[in-house]
């Protein structure tokens, strides 16, 4: 998982996302950069952090992240937190992915 | 098998709900899965989204989510520790069933021993021992009595254990092990544990007795209830139990005693040892028992289980912890089985026993060979944290002798000059903190002491010259000589010497510990010999000049020195210390011209590495001596010109070997009292009767056979070579 990650990684380096001919929806997340992205994962954790990089296989990398986590299966339950910097996650683990927006601006991304 | 598990409860459980992790006041979480979904199906293959300040090289460095070497915060199984046990993964009472409970119980206390084995060995505290779910929650077991008293000893046998290595600093080496954070090591009335553990102990013994009496009078002997509920059972579990309950408090009682200041306690140490000893023999043979209850037929398995009986421990999750062990990376702690954890304890109790059967000898050169006889059974950390903090309490050996006396008892000066003034003199304050430093390196793991002792090899040579300027300072111009200064000079000449002859001891373990940690490639063996021979010779020679101060014949010591190395062994009055050291010196120099003649001659041993020249290695394995001028003009250069011409034929003629095997004879039997030393010297002996002989078939056949087959090897001794010769 992590070498498919960082061989996609590497290819990078023929295009970017600034490339003209780069469609829409590619374009629309290029400006998701940088926002306050939190992304829930399998085990029932979610990651808040900066959007940082997303490959072709929905990779994505987040900058400045702090891990949530219940302390209990049975919802509502306090949660823990700490930070854990930059950090990968995979695709393949990935549950939910939001952004924080305004309500104007959410009507905008959800039109695919 | 990260994924299959958290796959597993997304399943069943309810997922946590992003709701409660608030974006700001005025925007909400939008979901953008979607989005990203079609732009991964539009981005071409190796394209990235990414802003301008993206590094690939920083990228790289990412911690990967999931990925079990990398995550330390994977969720297993339980969200938390209360979950954890909400579920009923550590009950108390373990079952309702008491036999059952008994059981559970001696597999709990069997798995702990094997983690806290793991835990000395340099796995983390959280990931071993305090996988312990009942040890996690102190209060939890109270009313489990036994499972409470023995959880009681084991955090206050941590924490002992934890204290002694960390006050040692010998955790230098594994910064792992005293790592306790978020780990409840100072259980509410911990200190209690040992009152506690007696009348548990008690209760027990009383419970062993009842079932032993006659049937008849069972009633009579004492109101008490069994252990548990199986009357067949009781006299096994009951005896099961005692011996690791016992186990336990002697262990405690070990440590404590052995941290008495002045090794006071060390006298009260071996005698609890020697019960700890007895009592792992009873929980070894107790297995039998456990074992024989089982239902399960796995027996094949049985050696690799960490508990006696075989069964799986109740009440204990690795994982839970895992968080506790940042910043380092999670890593995967084997658990020994519970016998090799056994066999750790045996070998750690030997290694104390060592210790507080050490006589606290107050000469340095004595202490000194007891460290390296010490280490050469490879201690742990915890026995060598043990010997450190023996050694040096309170700036002083032994907690009891200040290091100016030690130094000067140590350069032969008279008993009256240990608290002359000299000692608030800056130089003489500095070389003992080097003296100190010295010997909390020589208690660390060799290949730590080794690197440590290439570092300080430069301190021990300033300070040398340090104290010889003050010397000069003080003698310069010596017009008037009043008695006191008389002692002041005797004083600096005595200590310069001895500064000198401590360097060269230092040289010479850092040397030899080379062989030790299998850093020389035979095709070295050469220049390595040669430059041990130098070295030796060094020490040789300040040590006789040490002697003869010692003697007052100080005005005889520049006609004594060892400049050529053969007829000392003829000469009778050579101290029997300074002779032991030419019988190494006669190895060495008999090993090195060997070496270079097969080379010479054979065209054998050459240095095969294209990378390498024989030189550029030179410097790697010798930069530290060379840098502290150890010894002065020695260089790559000279060790050609020693070796360059080395021959058979010359060699045959003047035998170093037999020069050595004759020493090692004659000075036999000043070395009875000390069988280490008596031993040591058979095995120089051995190793130069071997390589005589080599030597002589060599140089006979040697030029006419190439099928001649000349190697190596150790067998003798650790750091000096038996020549092989084979013909293939």
């Amino acid at each position: 998982m992590e070498q498919e990650a960082v061989k996609s990684l590497v290819q990078m380096k023929s295009a970017d996302g600034s490339n003209p001919s780069s469609s829409d929806a590619v374009s629309r997340v290029s400006k998701l950069l940088f926002r306050r992205m939190l992304v829930g994962i399998k085990d029932g954790r979610f990651f808040l952090g900066n959007f940082h990089c997303m490959d072709k296989q929905g990779n994505i990398i987040l900058q400045d992240a702090v891990e949530y986590r219940s302390t209990r299966r049975t919802s509502p339950s306090p949660m823990e937190q700490r930070c854990l910097g930059l950090i990968l996650i995979p695709s393949s683990c990935r549950t939910s992915c939001h952004v924080d927006c305004s309500i104007e601006e959410q009507l905008s991304l959800l039109k695919v | 098998m990260a994924d299959k598990a958290a796959e597993e409860i997304s399943t069943y459980s309810h997922a946590p709900n992003h709701s409660s992790i608030p974006a700001t006041d005025s925007t909400i979480w939008a979901d953008v899965s979607p989005l990203l979904e079609a732009a991964c199906r539009d981005l071409g293959d190796g394209e990235l989204i990414h802003g301008n300040n993206f590094n690939l090289y920083a990228a790289m460095a990412a911690l990967e989510i999931m990925d079990p070497k990398m995550d330390s915060g994977i969720v297993y199984k339980y969200y938390s520790i209360d979950e954890a046990i909400e579920n009923g993964a550590a009950p108390v009472p373990i079952s309702l069933d008491r036999t059952v409970d008994v059981q559970c119980t001696i597999d709990v206390m069997d798995h702990l021993l094997a983690c806290e084995a793991a835990w000395h060995k340099g796995h983390p505290l959280a990931q071993t021992v305090f996988s312990c779910i009942y040890l996690l929650r102190p209060d939890r077991t109270s009313s489990h009595a036994l499972l409470h008293s023995y959880c009681r000893v084991i955090r206050a046998t941590c924490k002992a254990v934890v204290s002694v290595v960390s006050d040692a600093r010998t955790h230098e080496e594994e910064d792992l092990f005293t790592m306790t954070y978020g780990l409840p090591l100072n259980g509410d009335g911990d200190e209690k544990c040992l009152s506690m553990l007696n009348a548990v102990e008690e209760t027990i013994s009383r419970q062993l007795r009842a079932c032993k009496a006659i049937p008849s009078k069972r009633r009579v002997v004492e109101d008490l209830e069994p252990l548990q509920s199986d009357p067949n059972l009781e006299e096994g579990y009951c005896k099961a139990l005692l011996c690791r309950l016992r186990f336990r408090k002697h262990f405690y009682h070990v440590l404590t005693c052995m941290k008495r200041p002045q090794g006071r306690g060390l006298e009260l140490a071996r005698k609890h040892i020697v019960s700890s000893m007895s009592e792992l023999e009873s929980i070894l043979k107790s297995a039998d028992f456990l074992r024989s209850d089982t239902s399960c037929v796995c027996e094949d398995g049985i050696e690799e289980k960490t508990t006696a009986s075989g069964h799986q421990p109740v009440g204990f999750d690795a994982s839970l912890n895992i968080r506790l062990c940042a910043p380092t990376p999670p890593r995967a702690s084997k658990i020994p089985s519970w016998k090799k954890a056994i066999d750790y304890f045996v070998k750690l109790l030997h290694d104390l026993d060592a210790i507080c059967s050490y006589s606290l000898d107050p000469h340095f050169e004595g202490l000194l060979r007891f460290v390296v006889q010490f280490q050469k059974s490879q201690p742990d950390l915890v026995a060598r944290a043990h010997l450190q903090l023996l050694l040096v309490q309170e700036g002083k050996l032994y907690g009891r002798d200040s290091i100016f006396a030690v130094i000067t008892k140590a350069a032969a000066l008279p008993e009256a000059v240990k608290n002359h003034d000299l000692q608030k003199n800056e130089s003489f304050l500095q070389l003992g903190q080097l003296v100190m430093n010295l010997l909390r390196i020589l208690c660390t793991n060799i290949a730590w002491q080794r690197r440590k002792l290439g570092k300080i090899l430069q301190d021990w040579r300033v300070i040398y010259v340090q104290l010889e300027l003050a010397f000069r300072n003080e003698f310069g111009e010596v017009s008037t000589s009043s008695n006191d200064e008389n002692t002041c000079l005797r004083i600096f000449q005595h200590v310069l010497v001895w500064v000198e002859e401590q360097t060269f001891w230092i040289a010479c373990r850092f040397l030899m510990l080379g062989f030790e940690l299998e850093l020389y490639s035979p095709s070295e063996y050469c220049m390595v010999y040669w430059y041990l021979y130098a070295v030796l010779t060094k020490l040789a020679e300040k040590t006789h000049l040490k002697l003869a101060l010692t003697h007052d014949i100080a005005k005889r010591k520049g006609k004594k020195k060892r400049d050529s190395s053969k007829d000392v062994g003829r000469e009778s009055r050579i101290p029997p210390a300074v002779l032991f050291l030419q019988c190494y010196i006669c190895l060495a120099e008999g090993l090195t011209m060997m070496l270079a003649s097969l080379r010479n001659e054979l065209q054998v041993l050459q240095s095969p590495s294209p990378f390498n020249t024989e030189h550029e290695k030179f410097v790697q394995h010798f930069e530290l001596l060379q840098k502290a001028c150890i010894p002065d003009h020695v260089t790559y250069q000279s060790f050609k010109e020693c070796t360059t011409y080395a021959r058979f034929s010359t060699l045959v003629m003047y035998n170093y070997f037999k020069d050595a095997q004759r020493i090692a004879k004659e000075i036999k039997n000043n070395f009875s009292n000390d069988p280490e030393r008596a031993a040591e010297l058979r095995s120089l002996e051995q190793v130069a009767e071997h390589n005589s002989v080599a030597l002589s078939i060599i140089s006979r056949v040697g030029a006419l056979d190439p099928s001649l087959k000349v190697s190596f090897e150790f067998s003798h001794h650790p750091y000096f070579a038996t020549a092989v010769v084979k013909r293939s």
